[in-house]
C-alpha cells in the first residue's frame, strides 16, 4: 500500500503537474498561432482598456444584463467559483505537502470552512448536473460529455471531502482522491474546463471589438 | 486446597495486570501537540516502545539526533532527554525544519523507504 501512495504521491502528481502546465502553455500558443494566421486584423483590434474592462464586468456579480437575467444561477455560479479556486490552493493538506516537497508555503484556510466550501462545491456540482436535465433550454445543448465533465469536477471534491473526515478508510480514500485530482488537472487544458484559461482571451477579445470599434459596452 | 490454588491465580493475574497497567504508562501512547499554538489535526498515537520493537529501530539517534555546527549528525550522541520542540521551533530555521515539518520528515521518510507504517493524514492523526 506504501509503494502504491508514494506512487501516486510522487511520480504521478509530477505527471500531472507537467501535463498541467505544459498543456496550458500549448493551448495558449495554439490561439496565437490560429489568431495570426488567416486572422491577422483581429489583433488590430486589441485594446487592453477594453480588453480589461469586459473581464472585470463579467467578473463581478450582476454587473451584466446577462447575470441579472438569471439571479439564481448567477449567485451559484459565482459561489462555486469561488470555493473551486479558492480551497485546493489554501487547503492545509495540500500547503502541507507542498511545504515538505519544496519548502513552499503559504496561508490556509481553517480545515472546517474549507470543509464547508467542498460541500458547497459538490452541492453546485448537483445543482448543475439537475439543471442540465430539468431546464429544456439547457438540456437542448447537453450530452453526456457535460455529465462526464461535471464527474471529473466533482470527483477530487467528494473523495477529499471523504478522506478528510475519515470515512470508508483514509488511506484508500486518500489514494482515489489523490488519483481523481490528477485526472482532473490534466484534463483542464484538454477539454471544455480549459474556458479556465480560454474565458480571459474571448472576454477580452469581445470586450475589444465591442469597446474600440463599435464604441459600445458589451453586456 | 483448590480454594487456595483459585486463590494464588487470581492473586497472580491481578499482579500482571498492574504490572502490565504500570508498563503501559512508561511507554508513550500519543505524540503531544500541545507545542503548537492551535493544534489543527488530532494527537497522533505513538506507542514508543512498542514502535521501536516491531520496526526494530535500536539507534535512538535515528530519531533523537544531534548536529554539530555544520549541519553534520554526530554518530554516537543522542538527545532523547531533550523533545523535539526543545530544538525545532515552529518555522523552518535555515537547515532546522519547523516542528511540523520535522515529525512529517521523520516519521514518512522511514514509512515509506521501509514501506511499513503510516503515510496518509488520516493513518496518522486518527479522528
Ligand atoms: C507518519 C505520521 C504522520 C502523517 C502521515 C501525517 N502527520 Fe501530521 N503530524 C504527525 C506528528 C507526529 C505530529 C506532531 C505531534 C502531534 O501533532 O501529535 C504532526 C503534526 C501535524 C500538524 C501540526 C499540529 C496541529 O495539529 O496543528 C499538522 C497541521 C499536521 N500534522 C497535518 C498533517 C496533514 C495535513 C497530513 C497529511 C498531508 C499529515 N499531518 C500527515 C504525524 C503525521
Ligand atoms: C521512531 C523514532 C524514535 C526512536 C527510534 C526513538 N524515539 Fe524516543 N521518542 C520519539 C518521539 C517522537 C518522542 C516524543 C518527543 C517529544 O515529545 O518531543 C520520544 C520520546 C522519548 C523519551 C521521553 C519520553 C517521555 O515520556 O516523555 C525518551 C526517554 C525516549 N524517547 C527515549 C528513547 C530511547 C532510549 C531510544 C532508543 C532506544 C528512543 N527513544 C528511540 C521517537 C523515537
Ligand atoms: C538537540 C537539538 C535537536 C533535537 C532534540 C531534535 N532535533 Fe531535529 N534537527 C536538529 C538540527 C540542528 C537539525 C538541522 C540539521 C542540519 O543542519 O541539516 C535537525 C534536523 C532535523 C530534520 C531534517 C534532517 C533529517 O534528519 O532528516 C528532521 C526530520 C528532524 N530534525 C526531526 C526531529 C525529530 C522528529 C525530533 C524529536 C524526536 C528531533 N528532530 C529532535 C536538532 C534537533
Ligand atoms: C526509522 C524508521 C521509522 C521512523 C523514523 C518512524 N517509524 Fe513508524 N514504523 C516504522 C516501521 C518499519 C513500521 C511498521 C512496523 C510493522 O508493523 O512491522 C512503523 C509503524 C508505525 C505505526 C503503526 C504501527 C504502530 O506501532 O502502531 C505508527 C502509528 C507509526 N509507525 C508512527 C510513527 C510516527 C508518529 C513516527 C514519527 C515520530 C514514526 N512512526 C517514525 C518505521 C519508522
Ligand atoms: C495532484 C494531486 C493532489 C494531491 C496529492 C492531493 C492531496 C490531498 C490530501 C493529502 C488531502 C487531505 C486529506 C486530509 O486532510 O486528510 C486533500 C484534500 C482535499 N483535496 Fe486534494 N490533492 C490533489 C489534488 C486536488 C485537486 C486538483 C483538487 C480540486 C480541484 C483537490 C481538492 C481537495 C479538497 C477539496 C480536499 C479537502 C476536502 C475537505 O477538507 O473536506 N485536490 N488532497
Amino acid at each position: 500500500m506504501n509503494v502504491i501512495y508514494q506512487f501516486v504521491a510522487g511520480p504521478l502528481a509530477w505527471a500531472a503537474f507537467i501535463l498541467f502546465l505544459s498543456g496550458i502553455f500549448l493551448r495558449m500558443i495554439q490561439l496565437f498561432v490560429k489568431v495570426n494566421q488567416p486572422e491577422k486584423f483581429l489583433l488590430h483590434y486589441f485594446s487592453l482598456r477594453y480588453g480589461l474592462r469586459s473581464i472585470i464586468r463579467w467578473l463581478t456579480p450582476f454587473a451584466t444584463t446577462n447575470w441579472r437575467k438569471h439571479p439564481v444561477f448567477t449567485v451559484v455560479t459565482f459561489i462555486f467559483h469561488g470555493c473551486l479556486l479558492i480551497t485546493p490552493v489554501f487547503l492545509s493538506g495540500h500547503v502541507v505537502l507542498i511545504d515538505e516537497a519544496w519548502s513552499l508555503s503559504w496561508w490556509t484556510l481553517p480545515d472546517g470552512l474549507a470543509d464547508l466550501m467542498t460541500l458547497i462545491v459538490i452541492g453546485s456540482c448537483v445543482f448543475f448536473g439537475i439543471r442540465r436535465i430539468v431546464r429544456p433550454e439547457v438540456r437542448f445543448v447537453t450530452d453526456a460529455s457535460d455529465f462526464i465533465l461535471l464527474v471529473i469536477v466533482a470527483a477530487p471534491f467528494i473523495t477529499g471531502f471523504l478522506a478528510y473526515n475519515q470515512w470508508f478508510g483514509a488511506t484508500w480514500m486518500t489514494i482515489a482522491h489523490m488519483l481523481s485530482g490528477q485526472i482532473l488537472l490534466a484534463a483542464i487544458p484538454f477539454t471544455r474546463l480549459n474556458h479556465i484559461i480560454l474565458f480571459f482571451f474571448s472576454r477580452a477579445y469581445m470586450g475589444s471589438e465591442f469597446g474600440k470599434v463599435r464604441h459600445a459596452r458589451d453586456w | 486446597m483448590k480454594k487456595s490454588i483459585i486463590l494464588i491465580v487470581m492473586l497472580l493475574s491481578v499482579a500482571a495486570l498492574l504490572a502490565g497497567a504500570a508498563l503501559c504508562q512508561d511507554d508513550l501512547e500519543y505524540l503531544d501537540n500541545e507545542a503548537f499554538e492551535d493544534p489543527r489535526r488530532p494527537a497522533v498515537p505513538f506507542s514508543h516502545d512498542t514502535h521501536n520493537q516491531t520496526a526494530e529501530l535500536d539507534d535512538c539517534a535515528q530519531c533523537h539526533h544531534v548536529y554539530d555546527e555544520d549541519g553534520q549528525k554526530i554518530e554516537d550522541e543522542s538527545s532523547e532527554d531533550q523533545a523535539c520542540a526543545d530544538c525545532h521551533g515552529l518555522d523552518d530555521d535555515e537547515q532546522k525544519p519547523g516542528l511540523m515539518k520535522a515529525y512529517h520528515l521523520n516519521c514518512k521518510t522511514c514509512h515509506i523507504s521501509s514501506r511499513k507504517g503510516p503515510v496518509a493524514c488520516g493513518q496518522c492523526h486518527p479522528k
